[in-house]
Formats: C-alpha cells, structure tokens, sequence
C-alpha cells in the first residue's frame, strides 16, 4: 500500500511524536538529576556533571547495593522456577491423560480474576507461620500463576504427538523426551514468559513491603519508597536509586528489541 | 483382552506421570492461590490480629464495615481513579496504535512504537518517585515549565482536588504503551487484504478505522477494558509512595485501606470483610461486562 502524504498524516505524526516525547521526560529528567550534585531542583545544564557520587551514595550508604542483589537473585529465582514449573504443569495438562485436568485447568484460570489484595493477608499469615518471613523463598515461591501455566499450554499444542511417540519407540526416556524435544519446540513461549515473570518479580512491591521488612532482605522498589520519606531533599541520590532500578529492565527491552529487529528485517 | 489391559495399564502408567508434571505447580497454586481465598473469607468472619488465633464473630466485620466512612471515600475514590484512567488510556492507545498502524508504517513509526512503550518496564515505585519530584510545587519540572507561561505554581498532589486526577496522570503515562502494543498486533492480525479491499471501495481512513478496525478489535478492546478495570481498582502502590492516601482521604483508595488495616493496624478480620468486599465489586463488574459484550454480539 504506498502511504499518501495528507494534512492529517502530518499532523498525526507531530502529535505522536509529541505523546512519545512527553513518555519520555520524565525518564530523562530522571537520568540528569541523577547526575548533579544541586540539593534545589532549579538545575541547569551546568550543574550536570558526569560523576557517579550519587550512585554511588545510594549503593554505599543508602543500601541499593544490598537491594540490587536481592532483586537480582529474586528475579533469577523467579524466572527460573516459574519457567521449570509452568512448562511443567502445560506438558501435564496438554499430553497426558490426567483425569480431571480440563476442570483443574478451569479453576486455575478462575485465579487470574481474583484481585491480589485477597489472597495477600492470608499469605502473609501463612509464610509467616512457616517462618519463611524474611527470605528469599518468601519472595520467589508465589511467583507461579496461572498465567505461565496458560501461555505454555496454547505452545504446547503446536508440540506434534507423532514426534514425541517416535521418540519413545526409539527408546528415548520420558524425562529426555520433555527436556530434549518439548522445550527447545516451546522456546519462544519460554522466552515471553522470562519476560513477563522477570518484569513482574522485578517490580513487584506490596509482597516484598509486607512479607522481607528487615532492611538486609529489602528489593529496589522497597528501598525506593523507604529512603525519600527519611530523605526528601537529596533529590540526586533518589533519582540515582530510581535510574538504578530502572536500568536493568531497560537493557533487557533494548537487547530483545534489538534481537527482534535483527530477526524481522521486514518489519520496516 | 491381554492387549487391551496392558493399554489400560499404559494409561493408568501415564496419568501418573502427568500427575507428577502437574505436583509442582499444583502445590504452589493451591498453597499461594486457591487455598488463601477460602482462608480470607473465614477470617473475614473472625476477629484475627495474628497473635491469639482467629475468633469467630458472625458478620460483625461486614457490619462495621458498611458504617464506616472511610470506605464511602475509599469507594468513591477508586470509582473516580479507574473512570479517569480506564477510558484515557484505552482511547489513546487505540488511536495511536490505529494511526502507527495506517499512516506510519516505517522505521520512524516503529522508533515511537518503542519509545511510547519505555514508561511500562519502568516500576510503579521509580515512577512515582520520579512524578514526585516533578510534581513540586517550588521548582518541579512541571511547575517550571508552567512558569515559562506566566502560569502556576500548581499545588499538584498537596490539594484535595488535584492529588488524585495528578496520581491517575501518571497511570495513564505508564499503561498507555502497553496497550497500544496490544492493540497495534491485533491491527496488524486484520487481514491487509481486508483493508486494502476497502481502500480500492474508496473507503477513506476514517471510515476504515469506524467500520473495519474498530469492529474487528471488539474482542481485544474487551479484554483491555476488562484488564483496565481490573488494575485500576487495586491501585496501590502509587498512591503509597505519591500520597500516602492523603491529603485528607482524597486519595484514599480500597487497596490502600486494606494495606493500612491488615498491616498497619493488624486488623486481619476486619481487613479480609474489605478484601472479600473488593473481590465481589470486581466479579460483578466482570459480570456485567460480559453480559453487556454478549448482548451486543
């Protein structure tokens, strides 16, 4: 279809082009305080400078350097377990005869529409009982829901029968059919699902308030929220730590789009 | 008969396997997903304050609940927060996406498809700090920039009026992108043969976008609605960190009530009666959807 240059399209453009701009004030604002050392918010160009004292105050001093390990290991965790487990669970549900799995598979979709807010006070009884406040199980265990059982079901469709009966008259066991033959066929799903559980562990911020309150054990969005309402004029360093939290995420949307790019050269 | 027990055995044999791939994640579900409901509506009915065990009071929680005030607010509140955020982020995406889709379909238009969807990987918690800051009233990004014009300061989040329409601003910058990304797949799943069928008719872009486009992404409007509605509602963390649910209770929501109670408070009874009080609002709302979305089929 060629594209017809009209006022409209022009106008649309600008207009875009503005909304995207404005998506990314903020993001930019943030970045430049992080880098001045002006305790007022009247910052000019020429208070920016290319130090890292802010960034490094808040991993020294203000304990994101403890924080950043914990969300990293809990991100790990998560993505790791949430993957092994759901494509686990989809292989169950999709290839073998398990009696009742449709009515099973039903009520876990049921789960996806109750707000968290219900299930959050009796968790919290319950871990605390276990005794598990205050660890990183507290905060990798729950990450498994339906949603990644469901993605990785709709994939498992598509794994043909055929290959995996072949498979077993040539003798392959039932562990090496699921790891050499299932999971490099749901790669791309697996791939979408690291996604999701790694932005929803990373982000995560009510569970890990509520559950790890001891400041060793604290993630990056909890040590975000803790450290303005003790320090509110430091603007350099709050926005070092928000940079901070914002920049891993960030390099993971990069390089997969980046990855995207390269493998659809079409798409222009 | 030899053959057909040794297929029955096979089965048997495989079920078991399949159970044993489902165990784990069937624990987890039960123990973090399913189980906590049933366990919140019992306490809801008990007076719990995680020290002595939970003792069973009847429906005394419901009652309070109802002659508290807080809760009109936090209901209020919530409704206001989810009217403003549901609609304008559903509505820019869908024409953003609409027209990237149409008129912009270059490097250029994928560069803003990209850059548009940057807010959504940034942490509710990092964004309102960021929003914060530039919420200040002296010398805040944006009152700065108001100043240019003559205009401000604005008191953004330190006025009853302002703090909750200035907190769903900064929903709104977040959500938009991922649902524009929604919407621009199902676009693009519109077979092109359809649309360039209506071109050929002499169908312009406005009439392509009214009686093609929008018809066709019924089902996923459906869904983003749905998914909308559902999020707004448990608005929580930016309220938390933006305005700690003030001043006053202008921003008081149903979330953050249920956090200040449970975990502030330690009222757990009193806070499940809320929490099976919000479940009931969002499976009506479901309800109602569905019901809305069937008739007009």
């Amino acid at each position: 279809m060629k594209q017809k240059v009209t006022p409209f399209v022009v106008l649309g453009t600008v207009l875009i082009t503005l909304f995207a701009i404005l998506c990314l004030t903020p993001l930019i604002y943030m970045i430049a305080v992080s880098f001045t050392d002006s305790e007022s918010l009247y910052i000019s160009i020429s208070d920016l400078r290319f130090s890292f004292d802010n960034f490094v105050y808040a991993i020294v001093k203000r304990n994101f350097g403890r924080a950043l390990v914990n969300s990293i290991i809990t991100v790990v965790g998560s993505c790791l377990l949430v993957d092994i487990a759901s494509s686990m669970a989809a292989y169950g549900f999709e290839k073998k005869p398990v009696p009742g799995k449709e009515v099973l598979f039903q009520g876990y979709l049921a789960t996806m529409m109750i707000p968290g807010q219900v299930v959050l006070i009796p968790m919290f009884v319950m871990i605390n009982r276990a005794g598990l406040t205050n660890t990183y199980a507290a905060l990798i265990l729950p990450m498994v829901g339906a949603f990644g059982i469901f993605l990785m079901r709709q994939f498992m469709v598509g794994v043909p029968n055929e290959l995996l009966e072949a498979a077993e008259i040539d003798g392959c066991g039932e562990v090496r059919r699921f790891v050499t033959i299932v999971i490099p066929l749901v790669q791309p799903a697996l791939i979408t699902l690291t996604i999701f559980t790694f932005n929803a562990a990373w982000n995560n911020f009510l569970w890990p308030l509520i559950i790890n309150t001891r400041s060793d054990m604290h993630v990056l969005p909890v040590t975000m929220a803790t450290l303005s309402s003790n320090s509110t004029t430091n603007y350099g360093m709050v926005m070092a730590g928000a940079t901070l939290t914002f920049l891993f995420p960030f390099i993971l949307y990069v390089f997969l789009q980046s990855s995207s790019w390269r493998a659809s050269p079409s798409a222009a | 008969m030899q053959k057909q027990s040794g297929m029955r055995k096979r089965t048997r044999v495989q079920a078991l396997i399949g159970m044993g791939y489902i165990a784990p994640s069937f624990i987890l579900m039960m123990t973090f997903n399913v189980i906590p409901i049933f366990l919140s509506i019992y306490y809801s009915f008990t007076k719990f304050n995680m020290v002595s065990a939970p003792s069973w009071i009847g429906l005394e929680n419901y009652q309070k609940l109802f002659t508290n005030k807080a809760l009109g607010d936090a209901l209020h509140n919530t409704l206001i927060y989810v009217l403003i955020t549901v609609p304008a982020q559903t509505i820019l995406a869908l024409i953003i996406a609409a027209f990237l889709a149409e008129h912009l379909k270059n490097r250029f238009g994928s560069l803003l498809r990209s850059t548009i969807f940057i807010p959504v990987i940034v942490s509710l918690i990092a964004s309102a700090t960021v929003w914060n800051i530039m919420y200040e009233p002296k010398g805040g990004l944006i009152n700065q920039f108001l100043g240019l014009f003559g205009a401000g300061p604005v008191n953004f989040l330190g006025s009853k009026v302002n703090a909750l329409p200035s907190v769903a601003a900064v929903a709104i910058w977040k959500n938009t992108g991922y649902y524009m990304v929604i919407y621009y797949a199902g676009i693009m799943g519109v077979s092109s043969e359809i649309r360039e069928a209506a071109v050929v008719d002499g169908a312009g872009s406005f009439q392509r976008f009214w009686y093609i486009t929008l018809p066709v992404l019924q089902p996923i409007t459906y869904m983003i609605v749905t998914l909308g509605i559902i999020g707004s509602f448990q608005v929580f963390d930016l309220v938390y960190k933006m305005t700690g649910g003030g001043p006053g209770r202008s921003t008081y929501t149903i979330a953050y009530m249920i956090y200040s109670y449970a975990f502030q408070d330690k009222r757990i009874g009193y806070a499940c009666a809320l929490a099976v009080c919000l479940l009931i609002v969002i499976l009506l709302i479901h309800a109602v959807q569905t019901l809305c979305f069937k008739e007009r089929d």
